[in-house]
Parts: C-alpha cells; structure tokens; sequence
C-alpha cells in the first residue's frame, strides 16, 4: 500500500535494539556495523487508533463496542469512553498498521467515528 | 410505555408494538434507499462511511476505498437480518413477538444504532443546539425517534455480554 511507501521515505531514528547493537560494538569499522533496519521499523511503526465524540453514539454503546473489539475490561473502555466523551477524542489503542486497520473497519462497523493516525 | 426487550430462557424476546414494527420497517427501507442511491454528499453516505485515517488526506481515500464494499455488504445483511425478524413476528395480546437467537440481538442493536446514526445525519443533528431548537413537528418527530431507538439500545446493552458470539463487523 502506498502509505507505507510514504512512511519509508520519512523514516523515524533507528530502533533502540539496533542502536545498542552499535553502542554495543564501539570499535568494529563502519562497514561491519548493521545497517539501518528501516523496513522493520516501518511495519512496526505504531499507529494510535482514535475514537471521536459523536452526537448520537450512547455512552453505553461506545463502552460496549470498546470492549467487544479490544476486549478491555469495562473500567479501561469506560475510562476511554469518558475521555471521548469530555475531550472530544481518545486514543483507544496503538498497533503496527494493518492491524489498526483492521479495528477502524470494527469500529465503523459498529458505527463509532474512528480514525487512526501516525503515532 | 413497555419495555421491548427481555430475557426469555436463553434468548432474547423482543414484543413491539404494532406501528413500532411499521416504524422500522420504513425506516430500514428508507436506509437501505440511501445505501444504494446516496452519494458522497449525503450527509448519511458520509456518516456511514467516515474518515478512516487522520493527518492524510491520499492514506484517507484509500482506505476508506479499501473498507466501503465489506462495510457496505454488512450494513446491507443487518437490514437484510432485521427484515426477517420483523417477519417472524407474531401477534400476541395486541403487540408483535419475536425471540432473537444466536447473534441476532448483537445484529439488532448495530442496526437500530446505524438507523440512529442516518436519522440524525438527515437532521444535522451535530449543528443543532437541542435547547433551542427550531419549531418543527418533523423535526421534534425525527428527534423523538432518535430516543426511543436509543431506549431500545439501552434495553438490548443490558442484556448482552460484550463477550458474546456474535459475527465481528468486517
């Protein structure tokens, strides 16, 4: 998909495992250093999914929602459902691509105003 | 005003009333018109089918392209479900009676929301100041309807477990 070709060519600073690898191996020449595993972090990339305040959802009907796609507990999806509720929008959770794709089609389908976003 | 939904065994019985049933099904008419003729300028087409990624406009457009037909085909088997409930009904004592079973009660509850949802999107809902609104019988009526559905859903969450089976949304 083509997101994630945009998302290769801003990518973030290297993960900390292949930093201490470097930091690890001070003295070794830079040649024998591992490269740069800018397509791991790519795919692992987090982004957060959010959930937005809507007019019409039921504040029992979010919390519901929120636990049968994420099965959180009732006080986490309550908790979550508050915060949409009083700041206009929550981050409910915080995965690599696909995955965060795949629980705003979910919520859409339960018809909750989801969206996610590059964390 | 009764209840319309309470535990029976291990289903769910759902008793309306007569012009209750009459509401829904012209609701689930007047949606199911909107899904295959509405446009992406119907407030409703655009509340159904909401943004999907923020911050990226071109990621946005695709996914939402990528998500349409299967959430399409879902809202369509929810109105598809309802339908065959509202025929199973059977008169009892004046009202209209029907068990849900299995993952009806869960398919239910999305349907009744995503009536909510198109009513309001109708309306303007979102830019209405529901203390001060305009005089309007269609107005007051359409607003009303939101409640009672919104009751019905309340009565339905009561009895559900988020736990159970029932179809995931695609």
């Amino acid at each position: 998909m083509s997101v994630s070709a945009r998302a290769a060519s801003t990518a973030r600073p290297r993960p900390s495992t292949v930093s201490a690898q470097l930091s690890a191996a001070p003295d070794l020449p830079v040649r024998e250093r591992q490269p740069e595993l800018s397509e791991r972090t790519d795919e692992a990339r987090p982004w957060n999914v959010i959930v937005w305040d809507d007019p019409v959802n039921l504040m029992s009907y979010v919390v519901f929602v929120l636990r049968r796609v994420f099965g959180y507990a009732e006080p986490k999806a309550r908790k979550l459902m508050l915060e949409v509720h009083h700041l206009g929008k929550a981050v409910v959770a915080s995965e690599p691509r696909e995955r965060a794709e795949m629980y705003v089609q979910q919520l859409h389908g339960y018809g909750l105003h989801a969206t996610m976003e590059k964390a | 005003m009764s209840r319309v939904f309470q535990p029976h065994g291990d289903a769910i019985r759902a008793q309306f009333a007569p012009e209750e049933v009459e509401l829904l099904r012209s609701l689930q008419e007047g949606i199911r018109t909107t899904l295959e003729e509405g446009d992406d300028d119907d407030p409703v087409i655009a509340r159904l089918f909401p943004q999907a990624v923020s911050g990226d406009d071109e990621a946005d457009a695709e996914l939402r392209r990528l998500l349409r037909d299967d959430l399409l085909a879902a809202r369509r088997a929810g109105l598809d479900a309802l339908l065959e409930i509202l025929d199973r009904c059977e008169p009892y004592r004046g009202r209209l009676r029907v068990e849900l079973v299995d993952e009806e009660p869960l398919l239910v509850l999305g349907v009744i929301n995503d009536l909510r949802l198109a009513i309001a999107a109708r309306v303007g809902l979102g830019d209405l100041d529901r203390d001060e609104l305009p005089e309007d019988e269609g107005l007051a009526y359409r607003l009303a309807v939101i409640d009672h559905l919104g009751w019905w859903q309340e009565q339905l969450l009561a009895l559900l477990e988020p736990e159970d089976p029932g179809p995931e949304a695609t």
